[in-house]
């Protein structure tokens, strides 16, 4: 439980944030997805608070606080998923409207 | 094959009432088991009070101490105040000066998670040495900032009581106490105008329906969600048909949700507390929208699991039946969500829930709802007495096909969501004060 309370974990957190970001931005291209900034805004909001989720049930494991870590990974983790999937879908979202718009061009040649 | 289908469909309903008649006779009996056992005994909790006391006089509600050359030395008065699970019977102890030498619980049937919240203690502690006439009748005393407000209120309600008795009989001194007014106020005009939605939602069709009933649980997520935390609960149901009904002039909204619960579902065949006015219905359905929830349940799954939740039903009121403790029917993860406290079990059992909605439409209210067996059972009688079949899904397993993929991830699901079920009924059956 040590590392929860070094600058270890913080570090591997950046690392991770980062991690996260350029992945995204990267599938984003591939797919071709036209994601709008706001999205993109609401999708770095959302990483932030994963983060924070993750270092609030770290640094409770780490300051010997079992119970907090559980009941605050389950409070913040339900709603990082909620949101993530809420997130995700925007970003499915933006996939569809593209099909959309390949479709409309293609039908209209 | 017919034949065979049509007499399922007529031995179904009668197994159905015949099970509901077993149940409610067995309920029954639990209640009055409940409810017939001896009333809490006063010698001990009297020497906490006065450690010298050895001759203590029984009457009805003021006993006399005396210690072993026959002095006296004060009384001990009991009272009782209405909090959440139930009445919360108190002694108080009045010394032969008029001062408070001690207040014991005798009955407590608060939820444990709610009591520890209270400052009863403190307040306990506070009051000791004071004299009777001069207390205050401020529940903000016991309650501080904690959000238990009725068990408050009970305790300040008992220890008043209490303090009366004793003042009337050994004082012949009569406390004035100033008349509780009935409390009308936003909630309760929230509650009337949610079963008014509900009422005109049933004439609406389509687009506006939608809306109505979307405006109707957005407004009971807000103000009996995460402002008032006042869903109906099965704990509340249970100290209904124990007897233990709560003041009417302190919650009120309390009466309207129930009797608005109970009415719909007789006048209208459609309960519509848990359509228009449930905030973990509303709740639910909101992270329904942002996952989708497309996933279907096949209706023989819906059937089992309906079946499985009608008897953790049972159980459920049967324990709280039995003890006398309505609180100990309460396996909803309610108070996790709109005021952040519960056990870690409730609060797995919110996460697995809240989860479970982005994939499947309310999986709670579907499957898990303690109500939803209550409106079954409220519409089976509404259907008996209007001489129809059975008003809910018949108990029985259409077998024979190869469960998918799916069906075995909702049905593991469903089996973590009726282990921490059973787990909060027997922590609450195990560890309650």
């Amino acid at each position: 439980m040590q590392i929860f309370t070094s600058g270890m974990f913080w570090f591997v957190e950046g690392i991770l944030f980062m991690v996260v970001i350029l992945g995204t931005r990267a599938w984003v291209r591939d797919r071709g997805l036209a994601v709008s900034a706001w999205t993109w805004a609401l999708f770095v909001l959302w990483l932030g608070f994963a983060g924070f989720t993750l270092a609030f049930v770290g640094t409770s494991l780490g300051e010997g606080e079992p119970t907090a870590a559980t009941r605050g990974g389950l409070l913040f983790g339900m709603i990082a998923i909620v949101s993530g999937v809420g997130i995700w879908r925007l970003f499915g979202a933006g996939e569809q409207r593209d099909r959309e718009r390949v479709g409309s061009v293609e039908s209209g040649s | 094959m017919r034949a065979e289908a049509e007499e399922d469909r007529e031995t179904t309903p009668r197994r159905r009432r015949f099970a509901f008649l077993v149940a409610l006779v067995l309920l029954a009996g639990a209640l009055s088991w409940g409810r017939s056992r001896d009333a809490p005994k006063v010698e001990s909790p009297i020497r906490q009070i006065f450690p010298q006391a050895e001759i203590i006089k029984v009457r009805e509600d003021v006993h006399a101490v005396y210690d072993e050359e026959g002095g006296l030395l004060g009384w001990a008065g009991t009272g009782r105040g209405r909090g959440y699970g139930g009445p919360l019977t108190l002694l108080v102890g009045i010394d032969t000066l008029g001062k408070v030498a001690g207040v014991e619980v005798l009955e407590n049937r608060e939820t444990p998670i709610f009591w520890r919240m209270v400052r009863a203690p403190e307040y306990f502690r506070a009051i000791r040495g004071e004299s009777f006439d001069s207390l205050s009748w401020e529940y903000a005393d016991v309650a501080g900032v904690t959000g238990a407000t009725l068990s408050a209120q009970a305790i300040v309600q008992g220890v008043q009581t209490s303090v009366i008795k004793v003042a009337a009989t050994a004082f012949d001194t009569r406390i004035p106490v100033p008349p509780r007014p009935f409390e009308f106020g936003l909630l309760e005009i929230v509650v009337l105008v949610l079963f008014a939605m509900g009422i005109l939602g049933l004439r609406l069709r389509g687009p506006l329906r939608r809306r109505a009933r979307w405006a109707s649980q957005v407004g009971s997520l807000v103000v009996l969600g995460f402002w008032k935390d006042s869903p109906v609960t099965l704990a509340k149901i249970s100290a209904f048909l124990s007897g233990y009904l709560p003041d009417p002039r302190v919650q009120m909204a309390m009466y309207f949700l129930v009797a608005g619960f109970v009415l719909t579902s007789f006048l209208y065949g459609r309960n519509l507390y848990c359509l228009y006015a449930c905030p973990f219905g509303a709740a639910q359905r909101i992270v329904g929208v942002i996952g989708g929830s497309g996933l279907k349940v096949s209706p023989r799954w819906a059937r089992l699991l309906g079946g499985v939740r009608d008897v953790v039903v049972f159980a459920a009121l049967f324990i709280a039946f039995l003890s006398a403790r309505p609180v100990l029917a309460s396996y909803e993860p309610f108070a996790a969500l709109f005021s952040l406290r519960g056990t870690t079990l409730q609060w797995l059992l919110l996460f697995v829930v809240l989860v479970a909605s982005l994939a499947v439409r309310t999986p709670w209210c579907s499957f898990f709802c303690p109500m939803r067996s209550v409106e079954v059972a409220l519409q089976d009688l509404r259907n008996w007495m209007k001489g129809k079949g059975s008003g809910g899904p018949p108990g029985k397993l259409v077998a024979g096909r190869r469960p998918s993929a799916v069906e075995v991830v909702a049905a593991v699901s469903a089996l973590v969501v009726m282990g921490l079920i059973v787990g909060i009924l027997a922590q609450g059956a195990l560890y309650a004060p």
